[in-house]
């Protein structure tokens, strides 16, 4: 347990500085200062849970994503530009060098202004799409605020997200109505599976340009379910990005807004809850897995850990140990009901693949462990644990052992193998027939001493 | 005759010792020739171990002498055919490796400390001074003039044939396996004439010696029992014959055996099925001599011939037996290409990729062999004349090893001996006969020519009397032999002295340049990634990084495994968004390729290019096809016309990336294939460059991770270059959009 320690003090870091496991520095690009009141409650949220807030305007020559080649923040929320663009220190390739050093990003979109063409090509490049006009707003008929938007229908209300899939964890969830007023839509391509909608429109809603006069049924690009109003990225390296549809909702008037649907009774929205659920995943406050110690060794040696060599035909254990990051410290991870974490003991295709379950607990980590025995195959194997789910970092680890055939002498002996006693007879009756002969050679007396000695004297 | 003052020394008693002395004195002399004509490269470049698998067998070594004999004997080589790994200490010759080990360990308790490299580098000049004293003795056991055997030592010494795989450094599995060939057929010479258990057994152990030493055992183990045959065919069964084989062949099988690697093919392989079938031969002649002196000579014939029958036909009837039902493993590929060259080529290509497999060129012969060439049918014919049973050997083994050495240009090598020994026999002959100065000694000799011989040669021997014929003959023959040691001196300073892993090249003012691109590649590669990071590279070159970078490979020159070896050769030449799965699927971290186009290195991968495409097509015949590799006209080009195929292949990017940054735009020349390359260079997507050697003849490139945004390789490349990415095309049929 030397971990311990320094695990504790980590934990204690942590706390004094933020809840976020990956850095308190939060840069706010907002061009417009004035509208900085506007989310007054949100930036107090943030700063409640230990942020260090920068406010940026994009203009602002000297902004940069990086100091010194590191980055220079640790997130990055991006609110809704006024003017067409963001300016040369936010261009696509730096919010994607900013993703691959570990950075996290919420990118807030309104339905009310023109999406800069720069976001959305970065958005095209992550497989996220948006309408083509880039300024439709999500309507719909049937679930919207009946105070506010009687006659757009554009602020809508939806109950919190629950799962995304049975087997992954729900992190947006609980009670409440959200209230999402003129929300741009965002439509998730097949090509990338990092993709994963947060909040998903109802069924009944489509996206629609209001500055068109006209509806055009025909150029209807995606409607219903199929268009998301919150969705996030999770890179390979686990650097999360979020797009957040509505940047209104993140308003004050909206975190204490009273609302209506068609059918409901008045209620108050839950958006500072969902703010505080979407900003907190992002920034790595929640859905942070760690790997602790990872141990195999032999079923009958416990104390010989990790050996880079096993025979083909050994009993092995495997021991990975799992934390997950919740808020301000780390808890023992529990794998969501209908998922498990896997071991796959694998060289080119996996021999085994194996369900991990949890054997021990500590205070902060849970260790999932799983015995097996080596396939008959010798060659360099590897023991792969590959858990990469919705919202949660993504575990990959990867330990080589060689698998070693048999040595000479681990083989039974002759003696006990039955069908080898044949042979073993075999052999012996013919040492001992070889032995009786030469004994019997050497004592038995010539026949005809006479004839010899004869033949001598001559 | 005045008594001349050095009469005491050379006559009587004295005079034996004195030639004695003098032998001795010739073959330490000849033994120091040998070794230090074979010290070439190491004066040259340094004490370096050469080519390719003297690389492996050096590493092997370096772990005898660290683990031991039994770690060795149980060694699982876990870098090299990653992820498959390899048995190597069930799967190779330990003979070697065991050698330089026990020579190691007797001179560090010798309180000499010497480090293993120079062990394994200076091995094969010791034994080859051995080895021609071995042809010493074998020699003299075909001729009573004791010049024959100092003749054939000298040439043994330092023929070309025999030096090509035994220079210092060229630490290969021939370096002793000459040596234990010559002196196992020594051995066996010596047991045949005496018909003794003593000499049997010798032959066996140094058979056994052999067999852990060089898979051209088969070569003994086959010649041995036609010797046997032949001399049972011409009558001349004996008890010594009797004696000699039976015991060679229980104690060389059951030593063979011992081989891990041998194992039970001596009696399951069909290779050494002859030496079964002679054993129970000799069995069967056996018993009839001895029922001949029970039985009348009429019924003797009856029963011999019904014998022969019954045998033949059982024997013939369980051999087919047992191979139809794969109890005795049919004849091995190697085998088949041996009887038919071509055959190789259309089968297993594998095979025929090896340069040393090839047929031999003719000139090759008077290359590697010089004058003994020409001398040696006479040397052959000499042997017809006298016709004993040692001389039925060197006719066997002359006809056998002259085929084979057509078959296949390594195999020059077991041609060599016998070249060397009948060159030797006639050389002797000749000298004996013209530098002799009375003529009346030879008279003596020729009465008592023996019956055997054929009638040619009965009739008596007149010597030579004339001064100047004998000046003219003599004169020219020693002519012939300062050409002889001229000429090999030569070959084996040009030809056969080069490291191959350093290669040397004169500058225009004719100072010599030393091109050291594979060391400072592999030197590279083991200071700048990680010590697992996985090679890919074709099989030529495993050795070489697992001994020289000590990083794991994927394939080596122990080509064991065909499928492997194929699917390197299908990643080679297959478009990068097929190749990449593989290298995934394979942990290659580094792609290794050898590229001579800018110093016009022509051994390098795009010119053996064309056997990975045959290998891989013969697993994926789909998938790879050798035709799209050509142009339309049939030709295997690199420039503007060569296919789609080609441009595209792993290896063609891998060799030409960047190439036309080191000329002016249009003016990149590829000087291995003479061609002007396309104007735009390729482009990589999934592998980035990591290292290229000085004279770029190594070529490093490190396989990229996959894309931090589930990207793929091609769109990320575009968008690093800042070219934006196209919108989705609508017009295709109805959109399907993901939901979950």
């Amino acid at each position: 347990m030397r971990w311990c320690p320094s695990f504790l003090l980590f934990c204690f870091l942590a706390v004094v500085h933020a809840l976020s496991s990956s850095g308190d520095r939060l840069l706010v690009v907002l061009e417009d200062a004035t509208q900085k009141d506007l989310y007054s409650t949100f930036w107090g949220d943030l700063e409640a849970r230990g942020y260090s807030l920068s406010f940026e305007s994009p203009k602002n020559e000297k902004l940069s994503l990086f100091q010194h080649g590191e980055k220079a923040y640790d997130h990055v929320l991006i609110l809704p530009p006024k003017s067409k663009g963001f300016g040369p220190s936010l261009n696509p390739k730096n919010i994607l060098d900013f993703l691959n050093k570990d950075g996290n990003i919420i990118l807030a979109l309104s339905g009310k202004s023109t999406t800069p063409s720069a976001i959305s090509s970065l958005l095209i490049e992550l497989d996220l799409h948006l309408p083509t006009d880039r300024s439709s707003v999500v309507v719909d008929h049937f679930n919207y605020d009946t105070l506010s938007a009687s006659d757009n229908h554009d602020v809508l209300l939806l109950q919190r997200p629950g799962p995304l899939r049975p087997d992954t964890k729900a992190f947006f969830g609980g009670e409440g109505i959200l209230a999402l007023p003129r929300a741009a839509p965002q439509t998730l391509g097949n090509n990338n599976p990092l993709l994963a909608p947060i909040l998903r429109a109802p069924a009944t809603a489509y996206s629609h340009n209001p500055k068109e006069e006209a509806f055009n049924a025909e150029d209807v690009g995606a409607t219903g379910s199929q268009l998301a109003i919150v969705s996030s990225m999770q890179a390979r390296n686990s650097a999360r990005f979020t797009v957040l549809g509505s940047v209104e909702s993140l308003e004050d008037k909206w975190f204490s807004a009273t609302v209506k649907g068609l059918n409901d009774k008045k209620t108050q929205t839950a958006n500072r809850e969902f703010a505080k659920q979407l900003t907190s995943w992002t920034f790595k406050e929640t859905g942070v897995l760690k790997v602790g110690k990872i141990e195999h060794h032999l079923a009958d040696e416990p104390e010989n850990l990790n050996p880079t060599i096993y025979r083909v035909k050994n009993e092995t254990t495997f021991n990975i140990e799992i934390s997950e990051y919740n808020q301000d410290k780390f808890v023992p991870f529990e794998v969501p009901s209908e998922d498990a974490v896997q071991l796959e003991f694998t060289m080119l295709s996996p021999f085994h693949r194996l369900t991990l379950t949890p054997s021990r607990r500590t205070e902060n980590s849970t260790i999932y462990s799983t015995s097996f025995t080596v396939p008959d195959q010798h060659g360099i194997f590897s023991f792969r644990v590959n858990y990469k789910r919705p919202f949660f970092t993504n575990i990959e680890e990867k330990h080589e052992v060689t698998i070693r055939h048999f040595a000479h002498d681990e083989y039974p002996r002759s003696w006990r193998i039955s069908g080898g006693w044949v042979w073993i007879a075999g052999l012996w009756s013919v040492i001992g027939g070889f032995l009786a002969f030469v004994v019997m050679w050497l004592y038995s007396e010539p026949s005809q001493p006479a004839v010899s000695k004869v033949k001598k004297a001559q | 005759m005045a008594e001349s003052p050095f009469d005491a020394l050379l006559k009587g008693e004295s005079g034996r010792n004195t030639r004695g002395l003098l032998r001795i004195i010739i073959l330490c002399t000849v033994a120091a020739a040998a070794v230090s004509s074979r010290l070439f490269s190491v004066i040259r470049f340094e004490s370096i171990i050469h080519e390719f698998d003297p690389w492996f067998n050096f590493r092997a070594t370096k772990y005898l002498v660290e683990n031991g004999f039994h770690s060795f004997w149980d060694w699982f080589d876990d870098r090299t055919w990653h992820p498959l790994g390899r048995v190597t200490g069930g799967t190779l010759y330990p003979g070697l490796m065991v050698t330089s080990g026990v020579i190691y360990h007797v001179l560090r308790f010798l309180t000499i400390p010497v480090d293993i490299r120079n062990v394994c580098v200076l091995l094969a000049p010791a034994f080859s001074g051995l080895t021609s004293l071995a042809m010493y003795l074998l020699t003299s056991e075909m001729s009573t003039s004791p010049s024959a055997g100092l003749l054939a030592a000298a040439f043994m010494g330092i023929v070309p044939g025999y030096i090509s795989r035994s220079v210092a450094g060229s630490y290969d599995n021939e370096a002793i396996a000459i040596f234990l060939l010559v002196f196992t057929f020594f051995l066996w010479i010596k047991a045949i004439k005496n018909g003794s258990i003593m000499w049997g057994a010798l032959t066996a152990l140094f058979y056994g010696y052999m067999v852990s030493a060089w898979g051209g055992y088969v070569f003994i183990t086959n010649l041995i029992p036609l010797h046997v045959f032949v001399l049972l065919c011409m009558g001349r069964y004996s008890s010594r014959m009797y004696i000699s084989y039976t015991t060679w062949y229980a104690l060389g099988t059951l030593a063979s055996m011992q081989i891990p690697f041998v194992g039970f093919l001596p009696i399951r392989n069909s290779d050494h099925m002859s030496a079964l079938g002679v054993f129970g031969l000799v069995q069967l002649v056996a018993f009839a001599d001895f029922v001949r002196g029970f039985l009348p000579g009429k019924q003797f014939q009856r029963l011999l011939t019904s014998m022969i029958i019954i045998t033949f036909g059982v024997g013939l009837v369980g051999l087919i037996g047992l191979t139809v039902s794969g109890v005795i493993a049919p004849w091995s590929g190697r085998f088949y290409s041996l009887w038919d060259t071509g055959y190789a080529k259309v089968h297993i290509p594998i095979i025929a990729s090896v340069s040393e497999h090839q047929p031999t060129a003719w000139p090759a012969f008077f290359f590697d062999l010089n004058f003994l060439i020409w001398l040696f049918p006479a040397g052959v014919y000499m042997c017809f004349t006298r016709l004993g049973d040692e001389h039925v050997f060197v006719v066997i083994y002359s006809v056998l090893a002259s085929y084979f050495a057509g078959v296949m240009v390594r195999l020059m090598l077991t041609l060599t001996p016998i070249v060397c020994v009948a060159a030797a026999l006639v050389l002797s002959y000749i000298l004996e006969t013209f530098l002799v100065i009375s003529p009346q000694t030879f008279q003596a000799k020729s009465r008592d020519t023996s019956s055997e011989s054929l009638r040619s040669a009965r009739s008596p021997v007149v010597g030579i009397s004339s001064y100047i014929s004998k000046l003219i003959m003599t004169s020219s023959v020693v002519i012939y032999l300062l050409l002889f040691v001229a000429h090999c001196t030569w070959v084996t300073s040009n030809a056969y002295s080069s490291p191959s892993v350093v290669l040397a090249s004169r500058l225009p003012d004719g100072s010599q340049y030393i091109i050291d691109d594979y060391r400072e590649a592999y030197y590279w590669l083991r200071q700048n990634t990680p010590a697992n990071a996985k090679i890919m590279s074709w099989w030529d070159y495993g050795y070489q990084i697992g001994g020289m970078a000590d990083r794991p490979t994927l394939v080596d020159n122990n080509t064991w495994n065909n499928t492997h070896i194929a699917t390197v050769g299908k990643a080679m030449s297959s478009r990068e968004e097929v190749s990449y799965p593989i290298l995934r699927q394979h942990d290659v971290d580094y792609v290794l390729v050898v590229f001579g186009g800018l110093l016009g290195y022509s051994g390098d991968d795009l010119n053996k290019f064309l056997w990975m495409v045959r290998i891989s097509e013969g697993i994926w015949p789909d998938e790879v096809i050798e035709r799209n590799f050509f142009t339309a006209r049939g030709e295997y080009r690199v420039d503007d016309e060569a296919t789609p195929t080609m441009r595209n292949s792993l290896m063609y990017k891998l060799s030409y990336y960047n190439y036309n940054t080191m000329f002016q735009t249009g003016q990149a020349i590829d000087r291995v294939r003479g061609s002007r390359l396309p104007v735009d260079g390729p482009q990589l997507s999934t592998l980035e460059e990591a290292f290229t050697s000085e004279n770029w003849i190594i070529r490093l490139y490190k396989v990229k991770d996959l894309d931090n945004f589930g990207r793929d390789h091609n769109s990320a490349m575009a968008f690093d270059r800042g070219n934006k990415r196209k919108k989705a095309t609508k017009k295709r049929g109805p959109r399907v959009l993901r939901i979950e």
